[in-house]
């Protein structure tokens, strides 16, 4: 009985630091940009599919795939923000939603013609190994994905924390007019965050394609878990979403454990509008307060 | 930010605003014509489709477009009203015909539960709980054993002549279609109007002059979604089999954004301009391309409209007819001091 709760916790807070980096890079963007960027997870798809061809063509392990993918996605992010965010940014903001909207569809079709609607898998050398720890089995794939997902938190925060770059843009979160003033350059900044965001997206994909099935079609999915755990952990704060992240990868072992697995979707939809009716203000004041 | 309410809402003169109504009325009467008289089944179903995207872009409209509230979700609530039918008839024997209103209600509780949460909060939320929503309704209609899971819903093919049958569509889409599009009109003269574009311009402000931003959204919402729900019913009679893949397809939802937003959101007329555009072109790419190409061509328009058309081709249209004819108004308007 205690190992079967101690592999559920396991299991749980494994999926959660996995689920934390798939919020991380669209709570970053909500909260310093106020962006919602709906095409999110459509750049999670793109990760999956990275690592996919680097494992199919070349034998590349995923792990490296998932360092390969943040200089990738970064770049990516940053010309999305030139050609996009930039001519949106001053408009109505329905304008850049249906910008953000249409991306998405584009991304998502032109996986499907590149990659068609097959479900995939990565399969590394090490996918079936796992490790026995007091008979809790702890498959390989989960913690060096677990783990890849802790370092780049950790990463993140440490960047915002200490760098003159990550405190020039939680300043920018906090008040875009005054970090103006004081010499911070927005612009330059607001790609990179975007940049940042988006290098969190891929990397995030490869995580997820390390330990479950993709396809492009499917990739709606991992917007409602991102957004779930931003909405739980409230926006732009790294250690809340880390915390929301293992939060609701604790939820997702525990309904799998006792219910259907289909049923764990609805249940997040559950959590979903239970959350959004409770917090409303939280929200709304997080946005000016955190990082 | 206030611009809004000095941009005079009827531009040109009164002849050419007549003439504009005359070719309304005449393509009205073209239509109705072919109706009555078109024999070939091809054409009339295939503007029957025209005009069921008419509607429920219309009702996207009300929200999405005067509001700025984007639903990318539409086909959740399309979807419960075909499935609202779907179950009356499989369980009472109740014709679709009958009970569309009922899966208008249904939709539009559906409807409110969404927007409660989500109409509260500023910003994109709704929009993206919408887009993300149709995966979990999709799951229910999976699952549940009253919608009879991934085996659907058959119903009966009405005893008529195919041709009858898309005449009879053919008319019940055009009548909606008249009758919505008549509904936007008015809300756009009215205060409901003024205030959803408010809403849309500056929500802030708004609630400072006045407006009850959040009950608004909310019933303007809950309208949508009954409409969304009405087609959806009908729709489950025309196709006369339901399934949860077909009937949430996520193309339906990305076709009414891609029409509105084509057309021009936010004007009475674009709906009626971007449904037979984007259907048109895709039939006509149908044959040369698959859909996903066919997809990938419109969503890059979509993007290009985004960045440097917004209004789409009614806000072109609105733009020139405005930069043609500086009317003594807009100067009177536009050297009100701010408020």
């Amino acid at each position: 009985m205690l190992t079967h709760v101690l592999s559920i916790v396991a299991d749980g807070v494994l999926l959660g630091l996995i689920y934390a980096i798939t919020g991380l890079g669209l709570s970053l963007v909500l909260g310093v940009m106020g962006i919602v960027n709906v095409a999110h997870s459509a750049f999670v798809m793109l990760g999956s599919f990275l690592a996919f061809e680097l494992f199919r063509r070349f034998g590349v392990d995923p792990v490296v795939a998932f360092v390969l993918a943040l200089p990738v996605f970064f770049v990516l992010g940053i010309v999305v923000y030139r050609v996009v965010i930039t001519r949106v940014q001053s408009a109505a903001q329905t304008q850049g939603l249906v910008a953000m909207f249409g991306l998405m569809v584009l991304i998502e079709n032109l996986g499907t013609i590149a990659w068609t609607t097959d479900t995939r898998v990565v399969t590394a050398s090490y996918t079936n190994a796992s490790l026995v720890l007091g008979g809790v089995v702890l498959p390989h794939v989960r913690l060096i994905a677990g783990g890849l997902a802790l370092l780049l938190i950790g990463g993140v925060w440490a960047f915002l924390r200490f760098t003159l770059t990550g405190r020039a843009i939680r300043a920018m979160g906090q008040n875009p007019e005054a970090a103006r003033i004081v010499g911070v350059d927005i612009a330059r900044l607001s790609a990179v965050m975007f940049g940042l965001g988006i290098a969190c997206a891929g990397a995030a994909g490869v995580a997820l394609a390390m330990v479950f099935p993709f396809s492009p079609n499917t990739q709606v999915v991992w917007l409602a878990w991102a957004f779930l755990v931003v909405i739980l952990g409230g926006l732009g704060s790294v250690a809340s979403t880390l915390a929301a992240g293992i939060a609701v990868g604790l939820i997702q072992s525990v309904c799998t454990a006792v219910m259907p697995f289909d049923t764990v979707y609805l249940v997040l939809y559950v959590l979903l509008a239970v959350i959004l009716t409770v917090r409303r203000e939280g929200l709304s004041r997080a946005v000016r307060r955190t990082i | 930010m206030f611009s809004v309410f000095l941009i005079p809402k009827a531009t040109g003169s009164r002849t050419a605003a007549l003439a504009a109504w005359g070719v309304w009325l005449a393509l009205l009467a073209g239509l109705a014509a072919y109706g009555l008289f078109g024999t070939r089944l091809f054409v009339l179903s295939t503007l029957a489709t025209v005009f069921m995207y008419v509607v429920l872009t219309q009702a996207w409209n009300l929200l999405g477009g005067y509001g700025g509230y984007l639903n990318f979700g539409l086909v959740t609530f399309f979807g419960i009203g075909a499935y609202t039918t779907g179950i009356l008839f499989q369980y009472h024997e109740l014709s679709p015909f009958l009970t569309a209103p009922l899966a208008g209600v249904a939709a539009a509780i559906a409807g409110l539960a969404i927007g409660i949460p989500t109409l509260r909060l500023r910003g994109a939320y709704f929009a993206l709980v919408t887009m993300i929503v149709t995966f979990a309704v999709q799951i229910l209609a999976l699952d549940l054993t009253i919608t009879q899971g991934a085996l659907g819903i058959y119903l009966p093919a009405l005893p008529l002549k195919p041709i009858a049958v898309e005449r009879l569509f053919y008319f019940v889409f055009l009548g909606l279609a008249v009758l919505v599009t008549a509904l936007v009109w008015a809300v756009e003269h009215s205060n409901i109007g003024w205030a959803l574009v408010a809403i849309r311009e500056d929500e802030d402000a708004a609630e400072i002059v006045g407006v009850r931003t959040v009950e608004v959204k909310w019933a303007v919402n809950a309208v949508t979604c009954f409409i969304a729900g009405v087609v959806g019913g009908l729709y489950a009679q025309r196709i006369a089999y339901i399934e949860p893949t077909g009937t949430f397809a996520f193309d339906i939802s990305l076709n009414v954004v891609l029409m509105a937003v084509i057309g021009g959101a936010g004007f009475w007329q674009g709906p009626l301009i971007g449904a037979p555009i984007v259907l048109l072109v895709a039939d006509m790419l149908r044959v040369t391309v698959t859909s996903e190409v066919n997809r990938v061509i419109f969503s890059m328009i979509v993007i290009l409209i985004a960045l440097f058309v917004p209004g789409g081709v009614m806000g072109v249209v609105s733009r020139w007819r405005r930069a043609r004819q500086p009317k003594p108004e807009d100067a009177a308007a536009s050297g009100l001091p701010a408020p």
